[in-house]
């Protein structure tokens, strides 16, 4: 008996005819409908809760409305944190599509955004912005913290090496040419630092280009990597640095005591130009206050710092040429001294703005650890100079020895102070954080037709203000009937938010009450109704910072 | 995915017409003869009833001949066109630029067209399309502009609000 296949499928044959049938007739029909370019994009209506609103309670559904039957492609709810919620098995009944909110909606900014495919199949989406008794904007992301970020570790690891070479190096050979000429005392040590700095000036410009290019370790291998770390002010740092190492590694091998003195005097006014060249420091306004003040307050810290470990090691092996060393050192420091704390005040005073700052910034926190060791370190070197300099510059062994090791202790201190000094390389002083807090984003947006200036104030996530200035295609003033902009962020799946701008006396236009609830890469297109009959659109991306 | 499309077929079959945008009846029409050019309205503006339909003539679109509507007034504003092209009787250099229907009432529900008798003339070029900018005027003052020119190398289904198009094809 031959096997029906049509029987083994228990079907009848009729009954295969019928639904071949069936299927014809509703590829025919679904074909008649979309022929002629039937398009049918649905319109919302209504939506619950209303785009733009701030509710007192927390939604316990979500509804969209629309002019014709839709069915639901997408529906997520992005909350305040920045995480993103799919909403499941939305109801529809003819043209409203409801689900349920989820039970823990929190106080803040939320997107609704929808997808929806209208009749013909072709896709509707949009985003409705709601929030919760309050607008907000996302959570800052928690930074990772220095020592478990390879990539600042790393630069705050070279930082302080180059800190270090520099003062303790250029700085130690300035002592040895003008303190103590001749002393061997100290030398190697000196050199080695140079070295180091030698080895760590390069490397620091790698990292920077990583850090700047927001790159990983491996980044070191392009060239581009170099080229961003050059290119920026750190770039002129290192090479004046690397200046300063070299003319102190010249004079150190010098034999004439004047060629000596002078290179290594050049060697430390260079250190003192390549640490006021770049920073936060160096930057503030007035320069004219705020570069001299860091010049005079780095090449003090050298002086101070490259006399610590010769005049240690003098000591300590009781050299004939300790006294003369101590007591010249003691003569100049209380001058240095006087310079470095008003320069270090005046740096703190302009870039703290005001003494709260102090601690509530992560800038002032630094400041009041480096502020706290120096104390502690000028204590030790007030007992340094009261207790023991006296008797050991007069020759006695015991206070030599005592005196010895406290500058020991004062090194150690010291090396603790530039680190703490190096952490300032990721904390923004608090004038930079206010400017860089309200700066505004800005895209000019260029077409044959209609030009368009879009700028976000301020250019960050939460409420903001977006005014559009329009333009002809031939840069004469565009008087525009109407504008509207529609922004989307689609890698955090926020659909465009649609809103019209409200025309201002000076012909600018005006969007205000928009909370942009997530940072990123966010796609603006702006149609502008030039003539009754005629719509320019211009389409271009804005980056908005968290 | 497979029931998404089934859905959405199981809808347009269910719904008629499926038409949202205003569009012409006839979309494509050889040049150099007349051609009667039907406007279909099948919605108002999210959901207004339509008062006014106001139509731009492009260039090349020339014997304008709006046909009234019972409970509309009918207005045709003229102006020059680009260059004198050659008609029936004669050449022009001036005619209709613009037909609106105004002052009627046509519910969201429901669905009418509006009409008109153009002559494409012989300077415009086969397979190309020329577009019709549509604005629709709702009760409540909402307006629903169908006025989007597709961009070179889009389609018009990549628009929201799409001019309603007209492919036009040799002489015949």
């Amino acid at each position: 008996m031959m096997l029906n296949p049509l029987a083994v499928l228990g079907m009848t044959v009729g009954a295969c005819r019928r639904r071949t049938t069936a299927m014809l007739i509703l590829a025919v029909l679904v074909l008649a409908a979309a022929a002629g370019d039937a398009l049918a994009h649905a319109a919302l209506l209504r939506t619950e809760p209303a785009d733009g609103a701030v509710i007192a309670e927390p939604p316990t559904r979500f509804s969209l409305t629309f002019n014709e039957p839709v069915s639901p492609l997408v529906l997520k709810l992005v909350r305040p944190d920045g995480s993103t919620l799919d909403l499941q098995k939305p109801s529809h009944d003819g043209t409203t599509l409801a689900v349920d909110a989820p039970g823990d909606i929190a106080t803040g900014t939320h997107v609704l955004s929808w997808r929806v495919v209208s009749e013909d199949g072709h896709p509707v989406a949009g985003a409705v912005v709601f929030s919760v008794r309050t607008p907000s904007a996302v959570a800052r992301p928690i930074a990772v913290p220095l020592h478990r970020d390879p990539v600042r570790g790393a630069v705050w690891i070279i930082k302080l090496t180059l800190l270090a070479s520099l003062f303790f190096g250029v700085g130690g050979t300035f002592c040895r040419a003008w303190i103590s000429p001749g002393s061997r005392y100290g030398m190697r040590f000196v050199t080695r630092m140079i070295v180091l700095g030698l080895i760590a000036a390069p490397l620091s410009v790698g990292l920077q280009g990583i850090d700047a290019l927001d790159g990983t370790l491996s980044g070191v291998a392009t060239s581009e990597t170099w080229a961003a770390g050059l290119s920026t002010t750190y770039g002129r740092t290192v090479i004046v640095a690397a200046v300063a190492l070299l003319l102190a590694v010249v004079a150190s091998r010098l034999v004439s005591p004047r060629h000596t003195r002078g290179l290594s005097l050049l060697a430390l006014a260079c250190v003192g130009v390549a640490l006021a060249a770049s920073g936060h420091a160096g930057a503030a306004h007035p320069q004219w206050l705020t570069r001299p003040a860091v010049f005079l307050h780095t090449i003090g810290v050298a002086f101070w710092i490259g006399a610590l470990v010769p005049l240690s090691m003098q000591l300590a092996a009781r050299a004939p040429e300790a006294a003369a060393t101590l007591n010249r050192f003691s003569r100049v420091i209380p001058i240095v001294l006087v310079s470095l704390v008003a320069s270090g005040l005046t740096l703190a005073v302009v870039q703290l703005e005001q003494p709260s700052a102090l601690w509530t910034t992560a800038y002032g926190n630094v400041l009041l650890v480096k502020g706290g060791l120096i104390l502690i370190l000028l204590g030790l070197a007030a007992v340094n100079r009261w207790r023991w300099t006296v008797p050991a510059g007069q020759g006695a062994p015991e206070a030599a020895r005592r005196l010895a090791r406290a500058i020991l202790v004062e090194t150690v201190l010291v090396l603790g102070i530039l680190g703490v000094v190096s952490l300032w390389r990721f904390t923004p002083p608090p004038r930079a954080l206010a400017s860089a807090a309200q700066a505004p984003a800005y895209v000019h947006i260029h077409t044959a037709a209609a030009m368009a200036d879009i700028t976000v104030l301020p250019g960050r996530t939460g409420p903001v203000t977006i005014v559009v200035v329009t333009i002809g295609g031939d840069f004469t003033p565009l008087d525009a009937k109407e504008v509207t902009l529609a922004l989307a962020n689609p890698a955090a799946g926020i659909e465009p938010i649609r809103r019209p701008a409200h025309k201002r006396d000076d012909g600018t236009w005006l969007i205000d009450g928009l909370v942009l609830p997530t940072p990123g890469r966010w796609s603006v297109r702006a149609d502008i109704l030039v003539s009754d009959f005629e719509l320019v659109t211009l389409e271009d991306t804005i980056v908005i910072r968290p | 995915m497979l029931k998404q499309v089934i859905v959405a077929a199981a809808v347009a079959v269910c719904a008629s017409p499926a038409l949202a945008h205003v569009t012409l009846e006839t979309q494509e029409t050889p040049v150099s003869s007349g051609y009667k050019a039907v406007f279909r309205v099948p919605h108002g503006c999210k959901g207004a009833a339509t008062t006014a339909v106001r139509v731009k003539i492009p260039e090349g679109v020339i014997g304008v001949k709006p046909m009234p509507k019972a409970g509309w007034e009918l207005k045709v504003v003229k102006g020059k066109y680009a260059k004198a092209y050659d008609l029936y009787h004669g050449s022009v250099s001036e005619g209709a630029k613009e037909i609106s229907w105004s002052g009627g009432m046509l519910p969201d529900e429901f669905y009418d067209e509006f009409v008109l008798q153009v002559y494409l003339s012989a300077d415009l070029k086969p397979n190309t399309v020329i577009y019709f900018p549509v604005v629709q005027e709702c009760a409540g003052g909402g307006t629903s502009r169908w006025i989007e020119i597709p961009a070179e190398g889009k389609k018009v289904g990549d628009y929201e609000s799409p001019a309603p198009g007209l492919r036009l094809l040799p002489k015949k």
